[in-house]
């Protein structure tokens, strides 16, 4: 099996031939290959060599073209800072007030800010493993690219002062999300992962998710399918347990769990859904390989029966990280291998299956 | 005073201000309305926010109308005569989230602790000059990114070079709080806002000073 075939048996619950490994390596690529922050984050044909060349190391099933968080803010007008060694934050917010929001148009993601290069690095990803491995993308989450537009307490206070308000701006984070989604898959992304950490229930309580974000995440997901998303993959970090179960109505097929949530309970709050999880992130800096193989084994373990795995990282592996500590998560995987021609191969499939379908190549983004 | 604690807890500013008003109006002490109100507010938040189900935006609601009440029963010039102590805190440098510090900065402040916010991205020697200056019982830091561990590691021996040894050294934050105290050189590490301010009223055993 290659790592789209992994991944699409894990996604319908059937037995793969390994469970599909998706180290969630970001910055981490640039640090191995000894480029700064600053300049991975800028230059759409470096990250995607510095992601190539973290693949060959660790030969993983996925590969990212993903910058960092601000992406979205600074193609609609947000100043960023660009520290060497860390990611970009905002200096200056796009929407300093609600009632500029009029006034604000969506980016185009073949011209603003870094857009175009991560479309850049997304295609030359596609080019180089094709549909062999896996290759993800990154939008952020409605709520997310909203308190990035504004600054994280005003877009929060704002949410309780004039809801209404609010939700014009939700939308018009949504509809950011869409078009910058759309334009990745264009360019060859395989899926782009919805990437949401303000939604979590440690920012903002299970409710507001429920009325606020939910029906965003919805849209967003039908949209992404339409233009052409293998497979939906919500990441929420921290104690996401409460909202688990909303995300099949959010259209999910991934599910990414942080360390914080218990395997058990993730399994039962959505029992159909395939799982992606979750070593603690800080373990990848400061744990040993024998730690981490460990940890792998017993994760792998606890999914044996169930399927509809991928073993991962609670949240982004730290850029930090030590290479032996990613390499024994891959390891861990890799040496539970079976062969695929078991008889039993199709008798652990549960649920809905839920394949692949593979897009061609843009043209657009050769 | 109950509706005081009921508009604190729903985090309506405008009706604790109003309750607040009406209680001064009615000849009630700022000092009561402050412990029987808003430290009563904050106990009840407190007893809600287990690990499992803390969030920062009804906190972030709560402080902003306690703070909205300690302003008008405080004005800058006529600072409350009383604390339970100083503590200074911050995010270290190359962090620049601040969200879960200002929620901590609320709650402490509710909870009548003098709170000196050295900001994010702060250099770890501003923080120790500060808590040298100020005479804190703590420095408190708050990191959402990992990067800032070895900064955070640092500072218990640069205490230690200026004699403040007595100043308890905390931390928390989703970067810091997969780390163990003794993994990062300080007292405690907080899981939420509440389980920081439970340490902290330990270690001043909930006393009060002279400030």
């Amino acid at each position: 099996m290659n790592s789209i075939e992994r991944v699409n048996a894990a996604l319908s619950f059937e037995k793969p031939d390994r469970v599909p490994v998706i180290a969630q390596v970001f910055g981490h690529a640039a640090v191995l290959a000894g480029v700064s922050l600053h300049d991975y984050v800028r230059d759409g044909e470096l990250l995607a060599r510095c992601q190539i060349r973290a693949l060959r190391r660790y030969d993983y099933d996925a590969v990212f073209a993903l910058m960092d968080t601000s992406v979205e803010t600074e193609a609609a007008g947000s100043i960023l800072t660009y520290p060497r060694d860390c990611y970009p934050y905002v200096a200056s917010f796009a929407l300093p007030e609600i009632s500029k929001l009029e006034g604000l148009s969506l980016p185009d993601p073949r011209k603003d800010g870094r857009m175009p290069e991560l479309l850049k690095a997304a295609a030359i990803l596609r080019r180089e493993v094709g549909d062999e491995v896996l290759v993800v993308g990154c939008v952020l989450g409605p709520l997310t690219v909203a308190m990035q537009l504004m600054g994280a307490e005003p877009a929060l206070y704002l949410a309780i002062d004039q809801p209404e308000r609010f939700e014009r701006l939700l939308d018009f984070s949504a509809d950011l999300a869409i078009r910058f989604g759309t334009a990745q898959l264009e360019a060859g992304v395989h899926l782009p992962v919805v990437f949401d950490p303000s939604a979590s229930p440690a920012v903002v309580p299970p409710s507001f998710f429920r009325e606020f974000e939910l029906p965003r995440l919805e849209r967003l997901f039908t949209a992404l399918k339409q233009a052409g998303a293998a497979a939906n993959w919500l990441h929420i970090a921290g104690p996401a347990t409460p909202i688990l179960p909303y995300y099949p109505r959010a259209g999910v097929d991934i599910a990414n769990f942080d360390y914080c949530v218990q395997a058990s309970e993730a399994q039962v709050a959505v029992p159909r859904t395939c799982l992606d999880g979750n070593i603690k992130p800080l373990s990848f800096v400061e744990s040993t390989p024998e730690a981490i193989s460990e940890e792998s084994s017993a994760l792998l373990d606890r999914f044996a029966c169930r399927g509809g795995f991928i073993l991962s990282s609670g949240c982004e592996i730290p850029p930090e990280a030590q290479p032996e500590n990613v390499a024994a998560m891959v390891s861990a995987a890799r040496g539970r291998g079976v062969n695929i021609a078991d008889s039993d191969r199709k008798t652990g499939k549960r649920g809905t299956p839920n394949p692949i379908h593979l897009r061609p190549l843009s043209a657009r983004y050769p | 005073m109950d509706l005081l604690v009921k508009a604190l807890l729903d985090g309506d500013q405008a009706k604790a201000l109003v309750e607040a008003k009406k209680l001064r109006v009615a000849g009630v002490g700022c000092e009561r309305i402050v412990t029987d109100g808003v430290e009563a507010a904050m106990a009840e938040l407190d007893a809600k926010c287990t690990v499992e189900h803390f969030n920062l935006l009804e906190i972030m609601l709560a402080g902003r109308a306690v703070m909205g009440v300690l302003r008008e029963l405080y004005p800058p010039m006529d600072p409350p005569p009383v604390t339970k102590g100083t503590v200074v805190i911050g995010t270290p440098e190359g962090d620049v989230h601040d969200l879960g510090k200002n929620v901590f900065k609320a709650v402490l402040t509710a909870k009548r602790f003098r709170v000196v916010d050295c900001g994010k991205d702060c250099p770890i020697e501003t923080l120790i000059e500060t808590a040298e200056r100020e005479g804190a019982v703590a420095l408190s830091v708050s990191g959402l990114i990992t990067a800032v561990i070895p900064q955070v590691r640092l500072l218990r021996e640069r205490m230690r070079e200026r004699g403040l040894e007595h100043v308890r050294l905390m931390a928390g934050g989703a970067a810091l709080k997969q780390a163990s105290a003794e993994s990062l050189n300080v007292d405690f590490v907080a899981d939420t806002a509440f389980d920081g301010l439970h340490y902290l009223e330990r270690i001043t055993g909930g006393n009060d000073e002279q400030h």
